[in-house]
């Protein structure tokens, strides 16, 4: 299933990609995260809990940023097991800086999905993806304005 | 006609149907009844590393959890019907284990099987069961399965092939007559994956006995005696006399419940090891998953003609998929059910199909309403209106110039096809100018013409079908490969107070023959219907029987239970003529009773019944009782025939097709019960329409199926689907008493061409000349602007 998309945040490239770039800041924002164990060499173990419509359940399994460009763009490379069935994804991700101090974020990627999530079709799965990245760029927005104010 | 043959007598069945009273297999709750849900593979292909089960057995009502370790059914389901490679090698079977061993073979396949108290319960441990894959490549398309290097779907068969085959004339000069033909028409597209869709999904309830170690399987099955001898003599290997399968109400099949399914084995072997109950019930996305699928032909035809428009020569080479497994009668379906209707109602003197069967990554592939006939038809009837249309003329008069002249099979011989089979009688010009009539041919071309002009885009399709019915002589089949014998049995017990149970190994699920049969027995015996019984679907009650498929029931099943009754009526003959100090010959039998000719003494059928049970004033040397049971094995198929018209309207701007008309004329041989054929007719066209517009499996480049829920495969449903409008003619069957053909399978037959021909009739002349099922408004839409 190819999922693709935009969000501008408002912020400056560098910010963004830092923040995105941060264990931490990760675990924090991409929902449903319970875990996220570092590797090193950017590969986590991630462990999350999910739980939108029919989409229920808790996905353990790898997740890898690479090819990265500085400020310009990566791949997250994600391998998810669950009980309803696998996930098996590449989304790229690039940044762009807006003349306002403002970056734009484009992500575009194929998922593959087996078991159960394969068979539930892309009305559904495309539906959970995309409330899935308005919760994590509205996550994103919410710390990046935290940070600010402190 | 008699009083109750050939009247549109309300169905018996329905009242409990339409008021929520049919006895399903799932409404049926045994005491201390266990509850099964399967673990399944959610990959197509994969090595399975390891299964462990051990948090699945410590959860809560968790009754038991079994894997292929645990050895249930060494030998697995097996496969009915055996067609070899042309050069003569055995076909290709591989083992179907009741739980995957070592590998799994497409998505949906049984890893394991978990037993607790209740369903809820079942399916959550099912999700502790953590099974550990390595995924495979996976290949879903028969023609790719087949090229250099594809994955193998069983590692000892190098190129996924189960077996090749062809039949009709010699291909070189089949392939000569191409070359010299005046024009060719070519067509090359992909008959679709069909998921069956019964209403109700396949359930099942094993309940083994310990007292006297015996087993009572209730299954949604159109063939109680069928699956009880697989699943007792090929599967599990229990004696057959122990084992009673029940299979009351049955909400539709479509062929997809004729086949012995891994679920139905293996539950029966559970009920053992757990020595209780135990039921398990499909859900839709596991009908989507595991219910044979029906058609799935990637097809490349050519169709040669001479200058006039005369058919000279038809060529075809298809790769048919069978799915990850044979199912059971999976060879017969794109051969033998297939391939020897190519002749269709034309005297095309050459024909040649050549078919490959591949294995792939996916649901078996078997019999779906139709069952090969469906694809035949198609290919024939697209590539005969895209000649007419290629070579100018009218899709009404190439068909009339081709077809078969009339034969009776009685004063004219059955007309012997290029491809097998001998049509036991036809006249297949009546029913297109029947139908053409009744739509109004002519008019329709001017208005046709009109719309045009206003930009409106009509269009009128033809397709004229028959199909082989009523299986089958078993003689012919066991010839052709299939492992049983296709007769049917129907058995007459007179009732000591001249009621009638009548026990037939025909199945209804659906098909109204509780109405339709007391209608005959009735008519046969001269008594009233609600004297007449319909006892099916019980192994302890019904002797034997092959079940219900391939529009058999009446043409064969029926047949069945004629003859029991010529024997009822001979011995009771025997008694009246005794009672009333006459001789036999000097008997008559008519409105129940029977009189010396030419006088006023008689005695009805009910005295003379009841003589037989208590015989004190009897014929010597003659058996009490009056019950009698016979096979019936026909002497040939059955070919019905017919013509289907449609008239569809496509949306200029969104390529979206509206059909506004449907008129059918189907020959089926004689009519027992108007009402019915029709139900039969508007259900059948409806599948077809589904085919032709909506429905279509797709399996994804890993093996996932993107289209397991109603989100993403589309039924047809009212809106998509106009009156039909039925008409008859009735050229009766030579060959078996009743003079049946069968009408189970005729709609889904000739819709699917009818409609696709009535598209491209609309687009034409916009340069559209083919487009792949099903047509969704964006592939119409496609074709329309691609110039």
């Amino acid at each position: 299933m190819k999922i693709s998309g935009k969000y501008v945040m408002d912020a400056p490239v560098e910010k963004v990609w830092k923040m995105i770039n941060d264990p931490g800041v990760l675990e924090k924002i991409t929902p449903g995260v319970k875990r996220l164990i570092s590797k090193g060499d950017d590969q986590y173990e991630a462990v999350s809990e999910v739980k939108i419509g029919p989409v229920r359940g808790r996905f353990e399994g790898a997740l890898h940023l690479k090819d990265k460009e500085e400020q310009q763009r990566m791949v997250v490379a994600l391998d998810q097991k669950s009980r309803m069935g696998n996930a098996l994804a590449e989304i790229g991700i690039q940044l762009h800086p807006l003349e306002d101090g403002q970056t734009e974020i484009h992500y575009t990627g194929d998922v593959k999905m087996s078991g159960m999530l394969g068979r539930m079709g892309q009305r559904i799965i495309g539906g959970v993806v995309s409330t899935l990245s308005k919760q994590f760029f509205a996550a994103l927005t919410e710390l990046i304005q935290k940070e600010e104010e402190e | 006609m008699g009083k109750f043959i050939g009247k549109s007598i309300k169905r018996r069945e329905d009242a409990r149907f339409l008021t929520g009273k049919g006895k399903y297999t799932d409404d049926i709750k045994l005491p201390n009844m266990a509850h099964a849900a399967f673990v399944r593979s959610p990959y197509a292909h994969a090595r399975i590393l390891n299964v462990d089960t051990t948090a699945a057995k410590i959860a809560e009502g968790v009754v038991a959890v079994y894997t292929a370790a645990d050895g249930p059914g060494d030998y697995g389901v097996p496969c009915g019907w055996q067609v070899n490679f042309k050069n003569g090698d055995t076909m290709r079977e591989p083992q179907h284990p009741l739980l995957a061993k070592g590998k799994v073979r497409h998505v949906g396949e049984p890893v394991a099987i978990v037993i607790a108290e209740s369903l809820a319960l079942a399916r959550d441990a099912a999700e502790l069961v953590d099974v550990e894959y390595e995924e495979l490549p996976a290949v879903t398309n028969p023609k790719a399965a087949m090229q250099a290097g594809a994955p193998l779907v069983h590692d000892d068969f190098p190129d996924n092939a189960a077996f090749d085959w062809c039949i009709g004339n010699d291909r070189a000069e089949v392939e000569a007559a191409l070359d010299n033909a005046y024009h060719v028409t070519e067509l090359e597209f992909i008959n679709q994956r069909l998921a069956p869709n019964a209403i109700e999904p396949r359930s099942y309830i094993a309940d083994y006995d310990v007292n006297g170690d015996k087993w009572t399987l209730y299954t949604s099955t159109q063939n109680p005696h069928l699956i009880r001898l697989l699943l007792c003599a090929f599967v599990l290997g229990i004696p057959e006399h122990k084992v009673r399968v029940v299979s009351y109400d049955v909400g539709g099949g479509f062929g997809s419940k004729i086949y012995h399914y891994i679920e139905e084995a293996l539950l029966t072997w559970v009920s053992k090891q757990i020595a209780r109950p135990v039921k398990w019930t499909a859900d839709r996305s596991e009908a989507f998953l595991m219910d044979a699928h029906g058609r799935d032909h990637v097809v490349k035809s050519k169709m040669g003609f001479d200058k006039e428009g005369n058919i000279v020569a038809h060529l075809t080479d298809e790769y048919c998929s069978m799915g990850a497994y044979l199912s059971t009668f999976a060879p017969a379906v794109p051969t033998y059910l297939h391939g020897t209707l190519f002749q269709g109602l034309y005297k095309t003197p050459l024909i040649h199909v050549n078919v490959t069967a591949p294995f792939t990554h996916t649901c078996s592939v078997d019999a779906y309403r139709g069952a090969g006939r469906p694809e035949a038809t198609y290919l024939i009837e697209r590539l005969v209106s895209k000649g007419a249309k290629e070579m100018g003329m009218d899709p009404a008069e190439i068909r009339y110039k081709n077809f078969i002249p009339p034969f009776d099979g009685v004063n004219q011989p059955g007309y012997q096809t290029q491809v097998a089979l001998q049509y036991d009688s036809g006249n297949y010009a009546p029913v297109l100018e029947k139908a053409l009539e009744a739509i109004g041919y002519e008019d329709f071309r001017k208005e046709q013409e009109a719309a045009r002009k206003e930009g409106k885009l009509l269009g009128l399709g033809i397709s004229t079908w028959i199909e082989g019915c009523g299986i089958a002589p078993s003689a012919v089949v066991g010839a052709l490969g299939a492992r049983a014998g296709l007769y049917e049995v129907g058995h007459v017990r007179v009732q000591p107070t001249g009621k009638v149970s009548v026990y037939t190994g025909a199945h209804s699920h659906g098909q109204g023959h509780e109405t339709v049969f007391a209608q005959f027995v009735a008519d046969k015996l001269g008594i009233p219907m609600d004297d007449v019984e319909i006892v099916h679907g019980d192994t302890e009650q019904v002797a034997f029987g092959m079940g219900t498929y391939g529009s058999r029931s009446l043409a064969v099943g029926g047949s069945a239970i004629i003859k029991s009754i010529d024997k009822v009526l001979e011995k009771g003959a025997k008694i009246a003529a005794h009672k009333l100090e006459a001789a036999v010959e000097d008997l008559e039998y008519a409105e129940g009773k029977w009189t010396v000719k030419g006088t006023d003494k008689s005695i009805a059928f009910g005295d003379v019944s009841l003589t037989a049970y208590v015989p004190h004033d009897y014929p010597e040397g003659l058996e009490p009782g009056l019950d009698f049971s016979s096979f019936y094995d026909p002497s040939n198929f059955t070919f019905p025939f017919g013509a289907h018209l449609a008239i569809v309207e496509v949306c200029a701007e969104t390529g979206k097709v509206t059909i506004k008309r449907f008129v059918t004329c189907d020959d089926v041989g004689n009519i027992m019960n108007p009402m019915i054929v029709d139900g039969q007719i508007h259900g059948g066209v409806v599948q077809g329409i589904g085919q032709a517009l909506l429905e279509e499996v797709v399996y994804d480049e890993s093996g996932q199926m993107i289209t397991g829920s109603y989100m993403d495969y589309a039924m047809p449903r009212a809106d998509n689907v106009p009156m039909i409008e039925t008409h008859n003619t009735v050229t009766p069957c030579p060959h078996n008493p009743l003079g049946a053909k069968g009408a189970g399978e005729a709609g889904t037959i000739g819709s699917t061409p009818a409609v696709v021909n009535a598209v491209i009739d609309a687009l034409w002349h916009l340069g559209v000349k083919d487009i792949q099922m099903p047509l969704t408004p964006q592939r119409v839409w496609k074709a329309m602007n691609q110039n």
